[in-house]
């Protein structure tokens, strides 16, 4: 059991450790000493409340406890609602494939509620606007009141400006970051005492995956890391999505800490994996859940140009560390999670576990990771299978979406 | 239909024949005069371009549809970033408040020597009928060439032009429905107000509002009822008048939008950590927010004012809809609701979804060219109901058994 460190210990030792490993000039002095610890699996067929509640207690009473990590504290709880909730894959509700449900969210407040947290805020950064999450989740056709009545002091904040904040926050990478040094995030994402990344479990057609490190992605504010960020300081609103952390056609409004090497590659392939692992040590995640109840194949959300099918791998997956985590939902997913550039399902971009590894934040060897609960292989739902036989297949046609 | 100059043959006046066609505006070269009499011998009303019939208010207007960039490779985009649709709805629905007796003519040429597509045909024609005016049928003039000519294709393109007119004449008690609206925009549309009146009731059906356009000279008891909203868009302070009536809409729940030049409001203010561009105050069992300053842009009062009444009373929600639009009306003994729904882009949805809001017994769809009506399943929600729309066209009509 992993035990919880305030966010200033974490970082002072994770910056000792981290500063120390790249004086030795080796990133596997890191990697070998990567913190692992257990990691909760269970399948999880249905939304129901009565399934999902207990078998979401049940994980984290395998995890120590949801007590030990929330009780008096103040909970930041980053969903995923990647993309516009105008966006469905046919005619599905948007969480049954790509946003992290609502009935997932709503369970995990109400533990934590009970559990004792103090304050719960519900955390993302919506696709290019500053209006109210609870307004977006409306769009999506989902009743917020479901999710603010979970529990006591419950409340959302839209993360993609400075919102109810005064000024920005800077949060430091480190062990200095493989594109940023630092970044300057909404507030919340340092008035909390509890970070939790609740993801989806899905393929990303950049980064191969996306489970609870690339859900951090979305903590940039496009005011200042958008397309239409502005120059010098942040736009007072969020415009256009996060093209320039994609692909480094701009830098940051000059306010906020530039990138390390303007120099670098400008892929996506090669700077969405390292801008996650940058933004993930930034911002330490203390418990990371990946809900893959319902989900989708061929990529993370319904824009993608690929054959994509919904999917139903009826399992969840939860850890104290996001590296750990995202190992093991990517075993789960039939994926080996030692897998490097080339290997599927990073054929074409770097590991973002590995780099996360590389940095000391995480092991990625199950062989060291303690599994606790179902076994991978009860609950495996083969995406890797799934994938190949969609390579090999030609690209469908595409019709209108959004 | 405007006649086109180049068409001095009278026997294209066959091309007219059992189309819903039945007025020309036609110019007076000698050339046409061959057309004229036979036109008029065939019971054709005729109208020079600039002098309409008198019971007829003139809307001019830009071709409908996503604008398309300047370069021809891709779409213009709007203030947000998203394609910017162009419609004449808004001005429809002006001209008619305005003007309540008139026939509504829209004005729309197609731009330059561009080829229209079907689709782009059907948008022309169904973005006026669905806000009951009806649009003054102009060709490009390739298409018009190519008629002249009797060319195959052309033909093809025209019938279904006209079917499409057909379609609306045959379901012309539709233009006696009753718009349905969740906020009301009071202004007197003129002088100092008409820019942002007016471009302002554009906008709000560009982001998914639907409006009751109220002019100052013709408020009534009524006015104001079933509204959530109002907004007084005006720089003049309202008569003693309308502001006791506005006023009395606020106390008995509604919500006031209005400039500075409002005036005091009196009530209780209230805290918003939401948008410090206006001032918050509870009045009785409603609110009123009045901005801070004069408004420059009318597409951030339209977005703000969707989420300061919030998404939670939308009438329509799409997914997978593209550039949409929709009008929605009651039939006069209110036992049905016909939503019309538009489709801006060339390409048609292949799986859209419409949410309207309401309780409803039954579905079924019109669409232009398609004989009779598609029975659609009704998916329930809390306070509406779903609808998954098959492959439709740029137009269709929803009807909503109550």
């Amino acid at each position: 059991m992993q035990k919880l460190h305030t966010r200033r210990e974490w970082l002072r030792r994770t910056a000792t450790a981290a500063a120390g490993a790249y004086v030795a000039g080796s990133s596997h002095v890191l990697a070998a000493a990567a913190p692992a610890a257990p990691v909760a699996v269970a399948g999880c067929k249905t939304y129901n409340p009565g399934e999902l509640l207990s078998t979401l207690e049940r994980m984290f009473d395998q995890l120590g406890g949801l007590g030990r990590l929330v009780k008096g504290k103040t909970v930041a709880i980053k969903i995923n609602l990647t993309g516009a909730p105008t966006y469905r894959l046919g005619y599905l509700p948007l969480e049954d494939t790509h946003y992290t449900h609502p009935a997932v969210i709503a369970a995990s407040v109400h533990l934590m509620g009970q559990a004792g947290a103090r304050r719960i805020r519900l955390l993302e950064s919506p696709s290019g606007t500053a209006d109210p999450i609870e307004e977006v989740l409306l769009r999506a056709n989902w009743e917020p009141r479901d999710i603010l009545g979970a529990a006591p002091n419950v409340e959302f904040e839209n993360t993609n400006y400075l919102g109810r904040g005064k000024r920005y926050s800077r949060l430091t990478v480190p062990f200095g970051g493989y594109l940023y040094p630092a970044f300057d995030l909404n507030h919340s994402y340092e008035d909390c005492d509890v970070f939790v990344s609740l993801a989806k479990l899905k393929e990303h057609f950049t980064a191969g995956i996306t489970l609870s490190m690339k859900n951090s992605f979305g903590l940039t504010p496009c005011t200042i890391y958008g397309a239409g960020a502005g120059i010098d300081e942040p736009s007072e609103i969020p415009k256009g999505g996060r093209t320039p952390v994609h692909t480094g056609n701009r830098q940051p409004s000059k306010s906020a800490p530039q990138e390390k090497d303007p120099k670098s590659p400008r892929r996506d392939t090669w700077r969405v994996p390292r801008a996650v692992v940058d933004l993930v040590a930034a911002r330490p995640i203390h418990l990371a859940i990946v809900e893959g109840v319902k989900s989708m194949t061929g990529g993370e959300g319904p824009w993608i140009r690929e054959d994509l099918q919904p999917a139903a791998p009826g399992v969840i997956v939860a850890g104290l560390n996001p590296v750990n985590t995202d190992a093991v939902a990517m075993a789960v997913m039939g994926f080996d999670p030692l897998a490097v550039h080339g290997m599927p399902p990073f054929e074409g971009c770097d590991s973002t576990p590995q780099l996360a590894e590389d940095a000391g934040i995480g092991t990625r060897d199950l062989s060291r990771i303690e599994v606790v609960g179902d076994s991978i292989a009860a609950v495996k739902f083969d995406f890797a299978s799934i994938r190949n036989r969609r390579r090999a297949a030609p690209l469908p046609s595409f019709g209108v979406r959004g | 239909m405007r006649w086109p100059d180049t068409w001095t043959d009278p026997n294209l006046l066959d091309l007219l024949k059992g189309t819903a066609i039945d007025s020309l505006i036609i110019g007076n070269a000698p050339g046409l005069t061959a057309v004229r009499s036979r036109a008029v011998r065939d019971g054709f009303h005729l109208s020079e371009s600039g002098a309409p019939p008198s019971e007829v208010e003139i809307v001019k207007g830009p071709w409908p549809g996503v604008q398309t960039a300047r370069a021809g490779t891709g779409t213009d985009a709007g203030p947000t970033g998203r394609p910017w649709v162009d419609s004449n709805g808004w001005a429809i629905r002006l001209a008619t408040a305005l003007h309540s007796d008139a026939d509504v003519w829209v004005e729309a040429e197609p731009p330059g020597n561009t080829l229209i597509t079907d689709a782009g045909y059907l948008i022309a024609v169904a973005d006026s009928a669905a806000y009951g005016g009806r649009w003054i049928v102009s060709l490009d003039n390739p298409l018009a060439a190519s008629l002249a000519a009797g060319k195959s294709d052309a033909m093809a393109k025209w019938r279904k032009l006209a079917a499409t007119a057909g379609f609306f004449a045959a379901h012309k008690a539709w233009a006696a429905y009753r718009p349905m609206a969740v906020v009301g925009v009071v202004s007197d549309f003129t002088g100092d107000n008409e820019f942002f009146s007016r471009e302002l009731l554009n906008l709000l059906a560009r982001v998914g509002q639907h409006c009751r356009i109220l002019p100052k000279a013709a408020i009534s008891e009524t006015s104001f009822a079933s509204l959530r909203a109002a907004i007084y868009v005006d720089t003049q302070p309202p008569a003693p008048a309308l502001r006791k009536q506005v006023l009395a809409f606020v106390e008995a729940g509604g919500l006031l939008i209005a400039l500075p030049k409002w005036g005091e409001v009196g009530g209780t203010p209230l805290k918003s950590d939401q948008n410090p561009r206006y001032r918050l105050s509870s009045l009785g069992k409603g609110r009123v927010a009045v901005s801070t300053a004069d408004p420059d842009d009318p597409w951030v009062w339209a977005a703000e004012s969707v989420v300061m009444v919030s998404h939670r009373y939308d009438l329509v929600r799409f997914w997978n809809g593209g550039a949409a639009g929709s009008f929605c009306t009651m039939a006069p003994d209110g036992k049905q609701a016909l939503v019309h729904l538009l489709f801006y882009a060339d390409r048609n949805p292949d799986s859209a979804t419409v949410r309207v809001a309401g309780r409803y017994r039954a579905a079924k769809m019109y669409i232009p060219g398609s004989p009779g009506a598609t029975k659609l399943d009704l998916v329930p929600q809390k306070g509406g109901a779903e609808m998954h729309l098959p492959a439709v066209p740029q137009y269709a009509a929803v009807e909503l058994d109550i």
